[in-house]
């Protein structure tokens, strides 16, 4: 049985007819299948189809018209920051930066971006999306503060799914440190579908983080296509617990030498959560890096899943790619599945994967507890410890505190 | 391939081929070549019900798709699914009985047949094409009360224990192959141990496939029951030909309360030659449950044959501290491609498994690992340990990893490792410079590499294994 929706492209404006019948198609295409579920590869472990059946009577596309334009500005750390309400730019400022450096703009459809993907929610997209964002940073420009992007998503959102697209390219020798920061606490269940294309040119540097402010009803989905270039470097961060559904999709292509890539994930998951972090790292070029570290801890009913696949093309000799992902399994009801995977064409490597999942030690709880720190204490501190790990590497103080204190929040609960 | 060419072909000794009559079915896969098998077989009727129940099945079924090494479409009406050597017709009751060539054949392929060679203490059921040929120590077993034959003969002879077990592991209507299997096998050995009862020794099959455009469908089950002990081996040769033949098995392993079951075998079809022409279609299922309470599984494998191996051999964990293991060695050189791994299913308590790997391409190969580990809600403090290593020979091969993982509750636990390397120079450069030349280093590194799964191996066959591991892998270093 199919998900109960009714998406109408008449709901967004100013299209040419030309557009019109472009977007009908790749409904259409969508249509086919409906939202992916189960018995594609791809979605083994997270049937979307079938959470959507049971949380939504009925979706349909936001017709973008942001009804509020208030939002709370993160005051830990000075910033740069651009605003979308429900995926439409509103508002932006580079106060600390430089003129003409940075170029920002509403995402252009006309030359919309095609990426190779079968996946379905990518046809949607492309039938329904409007808003997003096209950012480019100028060749030898080093932004001075970080940027967050605020993707704050109305309380009015009620069974409606937001589309739209980004595109992000940094110009030779530059870097940027961007936070997305998802902001909605509402308690209506609603969707958001994001595809984003990242272009990291030549001794280029980008840290891309992701978190959210609070819980929310929100079922994420968003796909990262991101292309490297000789010696530059690309670092994500995922916090996004509190997400009722969350799917990270991200392909990276590290196409000249000298580059690397890493993707780093710490999840403490509640309730019915469901997330899964899902990575294509593509070593189409020799001495690259690519090293993944994937934590969750999984509570209640929740679901943890990691689809990692490492590919190394005959011509990539001398690559280190590393992949490991590691659960807690606290509950019974609780579940983590994991598939990584390596497809592996060249002898002269170094590739490697781990993945572990279980329950917490409860010799440390002995431990603690034996030394006075009471037993649900002895929990989170073990829990803290698992999961910060992951922000080691970072290198920038202020936003690794920042990330901190949320990862607690996260942890000892909102 | 001319017979000259296959003649001068000494890389594959196996590569001859029988000269002796054979009786036939009709050419493809229909009912009537179901019953004709059947017929032939003076099988019961329950037995025939079964076959073209399977048969129906099949019908509806499609081929599956989702395999790493592609392969042209295998045309099922221009198989025979029935060929035996016409001397076996009849059922021979000693061994003078035997076409002597067939005895020259396996005197080739140093299989103790003749049971003056019982110093070597391995009963054999030979299997010849699609029929048995000949069970050696029977006398000794069944003062024991071991069953040990073909199934052909427990069908008709054990009838009770054939319906009770046969498809009970691997249902008739399972996927594709082993549904094909179910119509229309022809033979394959069955043992039965009775209860608290140690096999004496080790139980042996060898497979040979021998004459032109046949498929090879054999039928294994063995039952352990409660408190027995079996190992079981199994080898299996081809001559060399210029088309790929199939071989689509199926092996049913039932282990009771207390029993254990080990089986290992050592596979080396006919692999094609160095352009990747010809060569065996080695589409197994394997498949083991361990149904009673602290029962075993272990499974060891030595893969160096077939143009491509398409087999996972699994342990369904159903009683409770019941363990399942699975080693094995994949070994792929020149065009062969191999996808083989397994599957550990946990559904009791505390049960336990693991799975140790090995991996080897070369030449033009791919190499792939694919398993699952699934733990189960109520399988609590379960556990799994995975690991599985590969070596590259050079970068026009592949070597691949895709592990499932699935963990259902919080007392079990999972642990998965994985590398992939090439052969470390300083190894090579250390075993050169004391005079072992490129070949022999690489095969005592290799070696070194698979000890962990050779251990498991019986010592005959240990030996035989290493042999094996070193010729596979001639003429890949460069």
């Amino acid at each position: 049985m199919k998900q109960n929706y009714d998406f109408k492209i008449d709901k967004i404006k100013n299209l040419s007819s030309e557009e019109i019948s472009l977007r009908k198609k790749n409904l259409d295409l969508f249509y086919q299948t409906g939202f992916p579920n189960k018995k594609d590869e791809d979605w083994k472990f997270s049937d979307l189809n079938s959470i959507l059946r049971n949380n939504f009577n009925k979706i349909v596309n936001n017709d973008f018209l942001p009804r509020e334009k208030e939002f709370k500005i993160i005051d830990q750390f000075e910033h740069n920051f651009i605003s979308l309400f429900n995926g439409k730019l509103i508002s932006k400022d580079f106060s600390y930066e430089e003129k003409n450096k940075i170029l920002i703009n509403n995402f252009n459809y006309k030359d919309n971006l095609v990426l190779d993907s079968k996946n379905s929610l990518y046809f949607l997209n492309n039938a329904l999306a409007t808003g997003g964002f096209s950012l480019e940073i100028s060749k030898n420009y080093k932004l001075k503060k970080p940027l967050v992007v605020y993707n704050n998503f109305s309380n009015s959102l009620k069974e409606e799914i937001v589309n739209y697209k980004n595109s992000i390219i940094l110009n030779e020798n530059s870097e940027l440190n961007l936070i997305n920061y998802i902001n909605n606490s509402s308690k209506e269940n609603f969707m958001v579908n994001i595809l984003e294309n990242i272009k990291v040119k030549k001794d280029s540097s980008l840290n891309n983080i992701l978190i959210n402010n609070s819980k929310c009803n929100c079922y994420f989905y968003k796909y990262i296509k991101s292309d490297l270039e000789k010696n530059s470097n690309f670092e994500n961060y995922f916090l996004s617990s509190g997400l009722k559904f969350n799917k990270f999709d991200v392909e990276i292509n590290l196409n000249e030498e000298n580059s690397n890539s890493s993707v780093f994930s710490a999840l403490n998951l509640i309730n019915k959560e469901h997330q899964e972090i899902k990575t294509r790292i593509n070593h189409n070029a020799p001495n690259c890096n690519s090293y993944q570290k994937v934590k969750n801890v999984l509570n209640d009913e929740s679901k943890g899943v990691y689809q990692g696949k490492i590919f190394v093309k005959n011509i990539a000799q001398k690559t280190d790619a590393y992949q490991l992902s590691k659960a807690l399994i606290l509950k019974d009801a609780a579940e983590f599945d994991a598939k990584p995977e390596l497809e592996i064409y060249a002898d002269n490597v170094k590739c490697s994967h781990g993945s572990t999942s279980g329950s917490i030690d409860l010799n440390s709880i002995h431990y603690l507890k034996s030394r006075g720190i009471p037993e649900k204490e002895a929990y989170q501190m073990l829990i803290n410890g698992f999961l910060c790990e992951i922000l080691e590497k970072l290198s920038e103080g202020k936003i690794k505190n920042f990330l901190k204190e949320k990862l607690e929040r996260q942890i000892n609960g909102y | 391939m001319k017979t000259e060419d296959l003649k001068n072909n000494k890389d594959y000794k196996y590569g001859f081929t029988t000269d002796v009559e054979n009786v036939r079915s009709p050419k493809g896969l229909s009912e009537e070549t179901i019953r004709f098998i059947s017929n032939i077989k003076k099988e019961p009727n329950w037995m025939l019900e079964w076959r073209l129940k399977a048969f129906n099945r099949l019908k509806v079924l499609k081929e599956p798709d989702w395999q790493k090494p592609k392969y042209p479409k295998i045309d099922y009406q221009d198989l025979y699914y029935y060929s035996a050597p016409k001397s076996a017709s009849e059922k021979p009751k000693s061994l003078d009985e035997i076409d002597p060539k067939i005895l020259e054949t396996y005197k080739k392929l140093g299989i103790p047949l003749v049971e003056q060679k019982r110093l070597n203490g391995i009963a054999v059921d030979a299997v010849f094409d699609s029929v048995s040929v000949a069970t050696t120590f029977k006398d000794e077993l069944t003062k024991k009360g071991i069953i040990f034959c073909s199934i052909s003969e427990a069908i008709q002879k054990h009838p009770d224990l054939v319906k009770k077990y046969l498809g009970s592991v691997i249902p008739i209507s399972d996927h594709y192959f082993a549904t094909l299997n179910s119509a229309v096998f022809t033979d394959g050995s069955f043992v039965y141990i009775p209860p608290n009862t140690k096999c004496p020794m080790e139980l042996s099959t060898y497979f040979r496939i021998n004459a032109s455009e046949t498929g090879q469908f054999e039928r294994t089950l063995i039952i352990a029951d409660k408190g027995s002990y079996v190992s079981y081996l199994e080898g299996c040769t081809a001559p060399m030909r210029d088309e790929n033949q199939l071989h689509a098995a199926n092996v049913e392993l039932v282990a009771l309360d207390d029993a254990e079951i080990k089986y290992s075998t050592v596979q080396n079809w006919y692999p094609g030659d160095e352009k990747g022409v010809g060569g065996i279609y080695n589409f197994v299922t394997k498949r083991g449950a361990c149904r009673g309470k602290n029962s075993k599984i272990s499974w060891t494998q030595v893969e160096t044959g077939s143009a491509i191996t398409w087999k996972y051999p699994s342990c369904i964990l159903q009683g409770d501290n019941s363990v399942g293991e699975f080693y094995s060695i994949a070994i792929t050189n020149n065009f062969q491609k191999a996808d083989t791994g397994t599957k550990m299913i946990h559904l009791g308590k505390n049960t336990k498994s693991k799975i140790i790997s090995k991996g080897i391409s070369a030449g033009n190969a791919d190499n792939m690992y694919r398993g699952l580990v699934e733990i189960k809600n109520k399988a609590i403090n379960s556990r799994n340990y995975t690991q599985c290593d590969s070596l590259l020979m050079g970068n026009k091969c592949g070597a691949h990893t895709i592990p499932y993982i699935k963990n259902n509750n919080a007392t079990s636990t999972i642990e998965h490792e994985a590398t992939t390397t090439k052969i470390n120079e300083e190894q090579l450069y250390y075993c050169n410079q004391r005079g072992l030349d490129q070949e022999e280093a690489v095969s005592l590194i290799v070696n070194g590499f698979c000890k962990e799964v050779l251990q498991q191996l019986p010592m005959e066959f240990a030996v035989e294994a290493q042999k094996l591991v070193a010729i596979s892998l001639e003429g890949s270093v460069g």
